[in-house]
């Protein structure tokens, strides 16, 4: 997988999450951020502001017909 | 007793009929174990004096009074990220090499209530994540249909240890395919039950909102055995859903004809095309379903991969906050593979966790709607068979959306059986899931499909050579 985020970028979020990670570790996390951005992609989808997240559910009557 | 291992079931008629010993059952197990566990691994730690104690105290209780009932007597094992008391419990990780729990956690104080014989602690991935690790205390389970091959994980030491018959049925648990991928490798049969159904209290987390907890056994109807000790309300478990208990075993043997089953043949034909050993067995699974009477339809759904998105993202940023205090400070003494995933943490945002929340609750709503009609739906619990150990890809989760986690998504209940033997001789199977709390249906299903087709009849090959020796 090709890497769409460079050295500071990901320094950043590196820092902000807390870890300290060598620079092969770096190197391979670079290599799988753009399957991560993908998968983030795919969350997305135009549902508007009033649409709720999942958790915090309880099973509704049509879901056990 | 003879050299053959029996079900749950069958040992239970056995016991309950005196013709078999809970002591002769053990010892047979333990000298399975003693057999096989050098080269399977899938023990952690072998609690062989209480597994003794265990199983007198359920003779004598037998012998006085017969059993309470059908899981009296019977040798279990609990993957080694459930605690138990006076136990080490390590979650197969550096950081929990001397942990001793003071308490047991739901699900083993269920089944020790409900008489079972505890073997052991079973071999897990780190904190039930990642793997298989060669740099972990304990070496990785081994797949007893070939021990070069990957059981696939985390319940990787549950999924070996009922194969070889050196526990009748364990507990493993899922966040996204832990209990059903390695009971498909493996080829015996896993339930991940309906979110909420079993305590996830004091069993350590993976990802909070997908762990679920359940049982491995060889059949489906051992799997209905087991979680009707596990069922059940705990106010320990945020989680825990309060409904009445069901009888997981009532509908069995009724037949299936007439049922519905939904194919989402998109999932394992087009999103993610399974091998052709898969394949065979998931069509003659289906010719097995209409001899049977069932009505076969096709399932459209969103394509697998949106599922995996959605459960990947969640799953990564819950697991990146339950260790996070370790990854500080102590990133190293993780293992690699599970270092490698709490690093991914770092790299979604709050934003991405929140929209992929948004996204879990429309998923859910298309497969209730999807279901509306339909008694369960079927589709590939693995993609393949069994890779070598020292092959398994790492980071194949960006490419080759797995085929279960969307029921971790929906939080159905989803169970795998064996349809039959691919290449290398190495377990298929088919996953069929149902409706919340349906799980009566799921296992009436599974148990016809199981005793329509002759794989339950064949055992590793290695636990008879074994036993010869």
């Amino acid at each position: 997988m090709a890497s769409d985020i460079n050295d500071q970028a990901l320094d950043y979020l590196l820092a902000r999450a807390g870890l300290n990670l060598t620079a092969e570790q770096k190197a391979e996390l670079k290599t799988v951020h753009a399957g991560l951005a993908a998968m983030a992609e795919r969350v997305r989808k135009p549902r508007g502001r009033m649409a709720e997240p999942a958790h915090g559910y309880g099973f509704a009557e049509e879901d056990l017909a | 007793m003879s050299d053959a291992i029996p079900t749950i079931a069958e040992a239970a008629r056995q016991i309950a009929a005196k013709q078999l010993s809970p002591v002769e059952l053990t010892r047979a197990c333990l000298a399975r174990v003693h057999a096989l566990d050098g080269e399977l691994h899938a023990f952690v730690h072998l609690s062989e004096e209480r597994a003794l104690a265990d199983a007198r105290a359920a003779e004598r209780a037998i012998m006085a009074g017969g059993p309470s009932g059908p899981l009296h007597g019977i040798p279990i094992g609990l993957k080694d990220i459930v605690d138990t008391k006076g136990i080490p419990t390590t979650c197969g990780s550096k950081f929990l090499q001397d942990n001793i729990p003071d308490t047991d956690a739901a699900c083993a104080e269920k089944l020790a209530a409900a008489g079972t014989v505890l073997m052991g602690k079973l071999t897990t991935h780190e904190f039930a994540d990642g793997g298989p690790s060669f740099d972990l205390p304990a070496p990785p389970a081994r797949n007893p249909w070939n021990t070069e091959h990957f059981t696939a994980g985390s319940s990787s030491g549950t999924g070996a240890a009922v194969a070889a018959g050196l526990i009748l049925g364990g507990i493993g648990t899922d966040t996204g395919g832990s209990i059903r991928g390695p009971a498909a490798l493996c080829g015996i049969a896993g339930i991940k039950p309906t979110y909420g159904l079993v305590s996830r209290a004091g069993v350590a987390p993976a990802a909070y909102s997908l762990d679920h907890i359940g049982p491995m056994a060889w059949t489906a109807e051992d799997c209905a055995l087991m979680l009707q000790a596990l069922a059940g309300h705990d106010p320990r478990d945020p989680a825990s859903a309060s409904r009445p208990l069901l009888d997981y075993t009532g509908l069995l043997g009724r037949g299936i004809k007439g049922l519905r089953i939904g194919v989402i043949h998109h999932f394992h034909e087009v999103d993610h095309k399974v091998s052709e050993g898969t394949q065979r067995g998931i069509t003659a699974a289906l010719a097995t379903f209409r001899d049977l009477g069932t009505e076969l339809r096709e399932v459209q759904l969103s394509p697998l991969q949106d599922w995996a998105a959605c459960g990947s993202l969640i799953s990564i940023t819950e697991r990146a906050a339950a260790y996070e205090e370790w990854s500080r400070t102590r990133l190293g003494d993780f293992s690699e593979p599970m270092r490698s995933r709490l690093m991914l943490g770092a790299l979604v945002s709050g934003v991405d966790y929140v929209q992929a929340v948004r996204r879990r609750r429309e998923l859910r709503a298309e497969l209730q709607a999807a279901m509306t009609g339909l008694d369960v739906v079927l589709t590939a619990t693995q993609p393949w068979e069994a890779a070598k150990i020292d092959e398994v890809p790492k980071w194949d989760l960006f490419d080759k959306p797995g085929f279960m986690m969307p029921f971790n998504v929906a939080g159905y209940p989803a169970i795998s059986v064996c349809a039959g033997f691919g290449a290398g001789g190495l377990p298929v199977a088919i996953q069929l899931a149902g409706k919340p709390f349906q799980e009566p249906t799921l296992f009436c299903v599974a148990d016809a499909f199981e005793k329509a087709t002759p794989f339950r009849s064949q055992r590793p090959a290695l636990v008879a050579a074994r036993a010869a020796a």
